[in-house]
């Protein structure tokens, strides 16, 4: 991996949140009790705006709810695996039912929460996350992705869960590019007859997949999967035009995941390609040993990976 | 000065009302909409609610939100009395082209909010009272919950958050019918005493007999005196199915249909004018 940035994903959101706040009364905040370096400032200068739900997630989507049909533009806030699951009946009935515009932020992705164990790990949200009505899902991949998504929640206000990694991630693209943003799926590097399509800090890993294949002579491009849903498949086709072989990889379960979500997509486009899903198997994992070593018992590090990878492409 | 004969008249009127619904469209829910009677007839008519049923979304109206959902249905004759919807959509209840639904839900004139899934009604009015208090408007909201709902944590979550967030212009009636679908309360998972719950979570809490109007009327004038610094509730020990006899205090009611001859005794006791 390339040099990370200096500062977090949420940080980088949530300060970002934060100046569009002090211009716009209207903008709320809400925490299910976890903080964040930038959430500081929003604690001492914009105290109204900032909103303490307590460690109650549905309290937190109700509440955000009720703030959304009043107008306000509502940031909803906690670990990754209880902004989604712990509330998401809240999410359905309270806010997706009723049309209601609002930015669910899940912080700490996939195996994020290092040896914290499976009540830490997001390894469902997509799958839970993209069976609702009218949602749109974003996994950032790099500090420009945290800026310009945080940029669009309060000037395109709908409904949309976005998908926050814990650690630095090394940037991606420069700023101001507008690919992600418009196509939702952009191929980041190039590639001969195959690609890797994956998102958040799957994307560094293909990267790291794609040296380790470069190696035994297997060009394969990366495609980031800035935007899962909706997927448009006229941008899928174009996207996927060049290559034979696809390669999905995430840090989610395969049931419901990304990968499903681009096989669903390509099946809805009649694009018939050979495609191998890497990502979590069905089962949790309770070791110790740091997001890493998790990675690399669920078959999603950079080695296992390129070993999946080079058996599909042989 | 609130008229408590047309009050009790007016609840008279709208028993039968939704008694009718349900056995035109054999659909909906009369022992859980009788239940609570009182406390939309207060709101709407005993002038403790600001509504404005020519612009049903003006910012500066109360809300009320009929959390236990499956009673929804008793707002709707008040919505057309009203002049929310046009004369008739009542009869088209349930029905293709009508406006009224089973359960509620915003695309309804007058309807705050989705409800049917239980405890969302008092997080969703705390929202709303928030949002007026953040804006600087005398805006209130009116939540009736459903016994039943107090299984719901999220509904315990809410209330500790409306209390910390001094959230005065929010007001819950609890529905203490004490039946839910399977049991009466108590024999199910006990939840007496139930007005202590909401004292110890902080809330002015007032326990009344939610069928008498003097009570109901004298409990609001407390609620919306301006006078209470905390979130208000009010238990009201009602009857589920109040008004037909054989219904009353009987759980298997729910959602059962009356045959032929229970339909006429029901309307020989939904006729009696209140004394």
């Amino acid at each position: 991996m390339s040099e990370a940035p200096k500062i977090l994903p949420r940080d980088a959101f949530i300060d970002e949140i934060f100046d569009a706040a002090k211009k716009n009364p209207n903008i709320y905040f809400m925490t299910a009790d976890l903080g964040a370096k930038a959430l500081d400032r929003f604690r001492v200068e914009l105290p109204g705006q900032l909103i303490h739900g307590g460690i109650s997630e549905q309290n937190v989507m109700d509440v955000a709810a009720g703030l959304a049909q009043n107008g306000k533009i509502v940031y909803t806030y906690a670990m990754a695996p209880f902004v989604t699951l712990r509330c998401f009946e809240q999410i359905k009935v309270a806010i997706a039912s009723m049309f209601l515009p609002m930015t669910i932020i899940g912080n700490g992705v996939g195996y994020s929460y290092n040896d914290a164990g499976p009540t830490h790990y997001a390894t469902e949200d997509i799958s839970c996350m993209r069976s609702l009505g009218g949602i749109e899902i974003l996994t950032a991949s790099d500090t420009e992705t945290v800026l310009q998504t945080a940029k669009l929640s309060y000037t395109k206000p709908a409904l949309r869960y976005v998908r926050l990694d814990r650690a630095f991630l090394p940037d991606i693209y420069p700023s101001g590019d507008q690919r992600f943003m418009r196509d939702g799926l952009v191929e980041i590097e190039p590639g001969e007859k195959a690609c890797i399509i994956a998102s958040g800090i799957a994307t560094h890993i293909a990267k790291e997949v794609r040296t380790i294949l470069a190696e035994q002579g297997h060009k394969v491009a990366i495609i980031d999967a800035f935007r899962i849903k909706p997927i448009e498949g006229a941008v899928l086709k174009r996207v996927l035009a060049p290559y034979s072989k696809i390669i999905t990889l995430e840090e989610h379960f395969l049931s419901g995941g990304m990968g499903g979500a681009i096989v669903e997509a390509m099946a809805d486009a009649q694009i018939l390609k050979p495609v191998k899903r890497v990502g979590v198997p069905d089962k949790y994992f309770l070791e110790n040993g740091g997001r890493g070593y998790i990675q690399s018992l669920a078959g999603v590090d950079a080695k296992s990976a390129a070993k999946t990878a080079a058996e599909f492409l042989k | 000065m609130t008229n408590l004969a047309e009050l009790k008249k007016k609840c008279a009127w709208l028993r039968r009302e939704t008694f009718e619904m349900v056995v035109r469209s054999k659909k909906g829910h009369y022992p859980s909409s009788s239940s609570c009677t009182e406390m939309v007839v207060a709101l709407f008519y005993g002038g403790y609610l600001k509504y404005n049923a020519q612009n049903p979304k003006d910012p500066d109206r109360d809300r009320l939100f009929i959390s236990k959902g499956h009673a929804g249905m008793v707002l709707y004759p008040i919505l057309e009395d009203l002049g929310f919807v046009p004369k008739g959509e009542l009869l088209k209840f349930t029905k293709a082209g009508g406006v009224f639904r089973f359960y509620p839900d915003p695309s309804i004139p007058g309807i705050e909010a989705i409800t049917g899934s239980l405890g969302h009604g008092i997080g969703l009015a705390s929202g709303h009272c928030l949002a007026a208090k953040r804006d600087g408007k005398n805006i209130r909201s009116f939540v009736v919950i459903g016994d039943g709902e107090c299984y719901e944590g999220s509904t315990w979550e809410t209330a500790l958050f409306a209390s910390h967030a001094g959230l005065d212009n929010l007001v819950v009636f609890v529905d203490r019918n004490g039946c839910i679908i399977m049991d009466h309360t108590e024999k199910c998972v006990r939840l007496d005493p139930m007005a202590d719950k909401w004292r110890a979570f902080g809330w002015h809490t007032i326990e009344i007999d939610g069928h008498s109007m003097d009570e109901v009327t004298r409990a609001l004038d407390v609620a919306t005196s301006g006078k209470i610094k905390s979130p208000i509730a009010i238990v009201c020990n009602t009857v589920k199915g109040k008004g037909v006899s054989f219904m009353e205090n009987r759980p298997n009611w729910h959602n059962k249909m009356p045959t032929e001859e229970q339909i006429d005794q029901a309307r020989r006791e939904l006729a009696a004018e209140p004394a």
